[in-house]
C-alpha cells in the first residue's frame, strides 16, 4: 500500500514538473499563433527593413527634399528598433539577410509653403506632404500600406516637414502589426 | 635728403665698391624674384584645397546635424571640419550626384523667433517680412563601402553652392543633367516675397 502510495506521489511529481516546464514553451506558441508564421518555418528568425530612396513621381519635389525624406527615415527606424538592421537603399549586405522587408515611399501631394509667410501671417504658408508608403517582402508582397502625412505649420523651415514625415511613417510602422519577429502577414491600406 | 651733406670727396671715396653693390643689389633682385616665384607656387597649392564656409543640415558621414563647419575639397576628399571637432570626410570618387537649390530662411534662430513672438503690437511679425536670407542647398548623393547609397544636405550663403559644385565636377563628379526643381521655387517664393 505503501508503495502503491509513493509511486503515485512520484507520478504526481513528475506530471506536475512535466506541466511546469511545457508552459513556457506553450506561451510563445499561442503568441505565434495570433501572428501566423511564415509557410518555410521562418518565424523565428527576425525580420530587417530596407528603406529605398524616395520616389517623387511626377511631382516637382526638390531632391534635397527627397534626400531628406531617405535620411529621416533610416533615423527614425533605428530610433524605434522595432528592426534589428535598417539597411540603406543599394547595400549589399540587405541580400544576406534571410528576412528582408522593403520600405517603398512615393510622393503623391506636395505643397510647397514658405517660412517668411509662416512667421508674418502665421494661418498660412505651411509646407505639407502627403505620401504613400508600403512595406514589401523580397518577393514583392505588399505587407503593409499606408498613406501619410506630414507638415510644417508655424515654426521651422521647410525641410523640417520631412523629419516629421518621417516620424509619422516610422509611428505608423511601429503601430500596425508588423514586428522585428514573426511572418508578417498584416495588410493595411487607407489613412491612419 | 642726405646727399646734400655729403662732400664730394666723401662719395668719391666709395668708388671701388660699387661693383660689389652692383652685384648686391643683383642679388636682392634675384633673391626677391625667387620668393616672389615662390609665392604663387604656394598659391597654386592652395587653390588645390577649396574651402567654403557651411552649415550641415543632415546625412554627411559622422558629421553633428545643423552644425557650421569649413567644407573643403582636399586631394581626392570632401571634408566638413567643425570648429575643434575631427573633421568628416568622404571620399569625392564616392560621390555620384550633386545638386543645387535655393532657400529663402529666417534669420536669427531660436532666439530671434522667441523674441519676434514676445514682441508687443505684431512688431515681430514686421520683422519677419524683412528678416530673411537666401540661401545655397548642396545637396550630394554618395555611396559607403557596401554601396549603400547615402544623402547630405549642406546649406552655404548665396553663390557659393556654385562654386563647390563648379570644384566637385572639376574633381569627377559626375552630374545629372536635370535641375533641382527647389531652385524655381526658391525663385518664385523670392519674387513673392520682393512684392
Amino acid at each position: 500500500m505503501k508503495t502503491i502510495k509513493y509511486d503515485l506521489s512520484i507520478a504526481c511529481v513528475i506530471a506536475l514538473a512535466a506541466i511546469i516546464l511545457a508552459l513556457p514553451g506553450q506561451l510563445p506558441g499561442q503568441t505565434a499563433a495570433a501572428k501566423p508564421s511564415g509557410d518555410n518555418g521562418t518565424s523565428a528568425t527576425p525580420w530587417s527593413i530596407q528603406v529605398d530612396q524616395v520616389d517623387a513621381g511626377n511631382l516637382d519635389l526638390a531632391y534635397s527634399f527627397q534626400i531628406a525624406i531617405y535620411e529621416n527615415l533610416v533615423e527614425e527606424l533605428k530610433k524605434t528598433r522595432q528592426f534589428p538592421q535598417v539597411f540603406r537603399d543599394g547595400d549589399q549586405k540587405a541580400s544576406e539577410v534571410p528576412n528582408l522587408l522593403v520600405l517603398k515611399t512615393t510622393v503623391e501631394k506636395y505643397t510647397p509653403g514658405s517660412e517668411t509667410q509662416r512667421a508674418v501671417t502665421t494661418v498660412s504658408g505651411a509646407t505639407k506632404l502627403t505620401v504613400r508608403s508600403q512595406l514589401l517582402t523580397r518577393e514583392g508582397k505588399v505587407v503593409l500600406e499606408r498613406t501619410v502625412n506630414g507638415d510644417v505649420r508655424f515654426f521651422g523651415s521647410n525641410l523640417r516637414v520631412t523629419r516629421n514625415l518621417a516620424r509619422n511613417i516610422a509611428k505608423t510602422i511601429e503601430q500596425s502589426h508588423v514586428s522585428g519577429s514573426g511572418q508578417p502577414t498584416t495588410i493595411l491600406t487607407g489613412q491612419p | 635728403m642726405d646727399r646734400f651733406v655729403v662732400s664730394r670727396s666723401h662719395s668719391e671715396s666709395y668708388q671701388p665698391d660699387r661693383p660689389r653693390a652692383f652685384g648686391l643689389s643683383i642679388v636682392l633682385i634675384c633673391c626677391s624674384l625667387a620668393a616672389a616665384a615662390q609665392q604663387i607656387t604656394q598659391r597654386g597649392n592652395t587653390s588645390a584645397s577649396f574651402s567654403v564656409r557651411a552649415t550641415h543640415l543632415l546625412g554627411f558621414a559622422n558629421a553633428s546635424n545643423n552644425s557650421t563647419g569649413t567644407l573643403s575639397v582636399q586631394d581626392d576628399s570632401l571634408q566638413f571640419q567643425q570648429k575643434g571637432k575631427p573633421g568628416a570626410t568622404v571620399k569625392i570618387a564616392l560621390v555620384r550626384d550633386v545638386f543645387l537649390g535655393a532657400e529663402s530662411k529666417q534669420v536669427g534662430g531660436l532666439p530671434m523667433t522667441l523674441g519676434k513672438t514676445a514682441a508687443p503690437f505684431g512688431g515681430g511679425r514686421v520683422v519677419s517680412l524683412f528678416a530673411h536670407k537666401k540661401y545655397d542647398t548642396l545637396t550630394l548623393e554618395y555611396v559607403d563601402a557596401d554601396q549603400g547609397i547615402h544623402g547630405a544636405i549642406f546649406q552655404l550663403a548665396k553663390g557659393q553652392g556654385e562654386l563647390v559644385k563648379s570644384e566637385l565636377i572639376a574633381q569627377g563628379v559626375t552630374v545629372s543633367s536635370h535641375q533641382d526643381p527647389s531652385t524655381k521655387e526658391s525663385a518664385t517664393e523670392a519674387g513673392h516675397e520682393n512684392n
